[in-house]
């Protein structure tokens, strides 16, 4: 369970936040201007915000910006109307972490924290090792074993398994995966992604066992080792 | 430089098809045909006239001489055929068996009796004469005749003004047809090249007017008036379905969400989870063309320039065919690099890279099995093009301008999925960038002739 502060002010918005994030077992509160905001996440530990770009008086950008200033690192996710590619940079530019264009799905929102959630989780440990049931991987020596035998992988088959293994056992949608692992923020469409994990599975999966990485229908992919 | 003037030069066929160039070879064909009537009438009024005065000075000479008596003629003959008494005049008598008796005129043929006529030459007086001949009461014969060099001059003086008039007016004429027909073959190939741009569907271009208020102008203000006529009629259709894209997304989101929230009930039917789940792909793939329409009309609006800065094209290239490979390995499609030298873009890293994508993904998804997609970036003349060329069905040239339209498939099989947004995304993105986005046959095999997609972008003057 994470503890999550809520940014918004349009009281139906915050309700569904809520809801979907407590649905998740996260203990969530929420205020409805930036200043109460800002106000209340440097009085009491959070582990992650979601923040409205457009708010009232102190608007999304300056939020996350006196954040920063005041030394808090953890994770934002700016939520806005504003569906400008352009208002995404900056939004990024000014210290969110990741960005959701409204009116968006609360399972995807809800997904886009949890992302959030373990990264933060795991830059704090700071691991060398990534271990997932057969899966070994070395981020130093970028070496990856199954089942104690070495596996050749691609640059961006390295980068791709390690997102899955960062958040294993959760899913994750397509288009997370396409942003996170490939840095882009457009629609891929849906076989693109498929066939990069359908070659991944090739080289990971062990005869006679379940896929080490699960298609979650209409969702998206969640590595699970068992 | 020199290409370019060559270029820009146009060929001596293309101007003297101008309606410039004929109407100037036309009237000045008439001026010239003018001048030349005058200079004949002048002629032949002169020349006319000349032949009158000395026609009537021989017979003047002629009655002096036949009013003397017969036996005075051979010396009054010679008295005036003496050089001083008449400088231009010449005279002759001939006895009635035709011997010469008297004078500088002897009997040489043509001898025609009665009327002045003219003779070139002859033995006895060099030069051009004009002689009058008639027989005196007892039968000889007695000639008065007149140097006739002025005429000839004359004559030959007209001919060579009309000579030398050919020579200079002539090509004087040409070079002014041609000198005229350039100026308005330019623009009419500027405007040629404006109507090719609003041909494959840049409807914010448009016609150059110069400003002279001549026929060119007034066509060009026409044109203009018909495509900006056009482009505020497809604006608008473009607002209204913007505006039903951006207003159905919040309700049919909340619709979707509902159903995501109905589908985890407890103890809900699989059947019915299956069914709910089906309804949530099926609005979520609306919701995905939705926000790619409001996306294109983002790009289209142009506004978006930060994330502008000087890109290398290339490595673009490279991360594009990197992601795309896997997808054509499964299509038993070959993606290949072909010359990729480094060229740097000022672009839009993130958005180059979605417009390369999609030309990427459609060129695999209409090649055949087996087929080759190849992408190439080549640099000439302050230009980078980026090419993607595949072995599919093509695009035939008169649907070209419709397939970048949203939701236009042109002819491409209902069997390949596709929004019919892949392209106007590319447009919309070579259009934000003012690069040009072609579309042709990448071969000359009319029953496959392929698809080359290319983004030509000058590097002359970065935006």
């Amino acid at each position: 369970m994470a503890r999550i502060l809520v940014i918004e002010d349009d009281p139906d918005t915050a309700a569904e936040i809520v809801a979907e994030l407590a649905g998740h077992g996260h203990d969530v509160r929420a205020v409805g201007d930036g200043g109460a905001g800002v106000e209340l996440a440097l009085r009491e530990p959070f582990d992650a915000i979601t923040l409205d770009r457009m708010l009232p008086e102190l608007d999304g950008l300056s939020v996350v910006a006196r954040l920063r200033a005041a030394g808090l690192t953890l994770p934002v996710l700016m939520i806005s109307a504003l569906g400008d590619v352009d208002e995404r940079i900056a939004g990024l530019r000014a210290g969110g972490d990741d960005y959701l264009i409204k009116p968006f799905a609360p399972d995807e929102m809800a997904m886009r924290v949890e992302v959030l959630l373990r990264r933060q989780r795991q830059m704090a440990a700071s691991t060398a090792m990534l271990v997932a049931g057969p899966v070994e991987m070395d981020l130093i020596r970028r070496e990856v074993r199954v089942g104690g035998e070495a596996v050749r992988l691609l640059h961006m088959e390295f980068r791709l398994l390690e997102f899955l293994m960062r958040n294993a056992g959760e899913t994750v949608a397509r288009q997370i995966i396409f942003e996170r692992v490939w840095g882009y923020y457009f629609d891929p469409g849906a076989n693109l992604i498929a066939v990069h994990i359908a070659r991944l599975r090739k080289k990971i999966d062990l005869p006679g066992r379940p896929s080490l990485i699960e298609t979650v229908k209409g969702e998206g992919y969640r590595f699970d080792a068992g | 430089m020199l290409a370019e003037a060559q270029r820009n030069w146009p060929r001596f066929s293309a101007i003297r098809k101008t309606s410039t160039f004929r109407l100037a070879v036309m009237f000045g064909g008439a001026a010239v045909l003018a001048v030349l009537l005058v200079l004949a009438m002048v002629y032949s009024l002169t020349a006319s006239n000349l032949d009158t005065r000395v026609d009537l000075i021989l017979r003047a000479e002629m009655a002096r001489l036949q009013a003397l008596p017969e036996s005075d003629l051979p010396a009054a003959v010679e008295a005036s055929a003496r050089a001083g008494a008449n400088p231009l005049g010449h005279f002759g008598l001939i006895s009635p068996g035709g011997r010469w008796v008297a004078g500088d005129l002897g009997a040489s043929p043509p001898l025609r009796l009665g009327r002045t006529y003219a003779r070139e030459d002859g033995p006895d007086v060099r030069g051009p004469l004009h002689i009058l001949a008639q027989r005196t009461p007892n039968g000889a014969i007695l000639m008065v005749g007149r140097d006739s060099t002025v005429i000839t001059e004359l004559r030959n003086n007209v001919l060579a003004i009309l000579l030398a008039s050919g020579l200079v007016v002539v090509p004087l004429l040409l070079g002014a047809g041609l000198a005229l027909s350039l100026g308005p073959l330019r623009r009419v190939d500027r405007l040629q090249r404006v109507a090719g741009k609003i041909a494959a569907g840049r409807l914010d271009a448009r016609m150059p007017v110069d400003g002279r208020g001549d026929e060119l102008d007034l066509l060009a203000d026409t044109v203009n008036q018909m495509v900006g006529e056009v482009e505020r009629s497809m604006a608008q259709v473009r607002s209204v379905t913007d505006a039903i894209a951006h207003d159905l997304r919040t309700p049919l989101t909340r619709v979707r969400n509902q159903l995501y929230r109905a589908a985890r009930a407890p103890q809900l039917p699989p059947a019915e989870a299956r069914r709910i789940e089906a309804a949530i792909e099926d609005l979520d793939t609306v919701l995905a063309r939705f926000a790619a329409l409001l996306r294109i009309s983002d790009l289209e609006a142009g506004h978006r320039r930060s994330g502008f800065a000087p890109t290398r094209i290339d490595e673009l290239v490279a991360v594009v065919i990197d992601l795309y490979a896997p997808l054509a390995e499964e299509r038993e499609v070959t993606l290949a690099a072909g010359d990729l030298p480094a060229a740097t873009l000022l672009c839009d890293g993130q958005l180059m890279v979605e417009a390369l994508s999609n030309l990427v993904d459609n060129a695999i998804k209409f090649s055949p099995i087996g087929g080759t997609v190849m992408v190439t970036i080549a640099q000439a003349n302050d230009e980078t093009v980026i090419t993607v060329a595949d072995e599919g069905p093509g695009i035939p040239p008169e649907q070209v301008a419709a397939v970048v339209r949203r939701f236009d498939r042109g002819a491409a099989s209902p069997a390949v999925p596709g929004s019919g947004l892949g392209l106007s995304v590319v447009a919309a993105i070579a259009h934000l960038h003012q690069f040009a986005l072609e579309l042709r046959p990448a071969r000359t095999d009319p029953a496959r002739p392929g698809l080359r997609a290319q983004i030509r972008a000058s590097t002359k003057n970065p935006k």
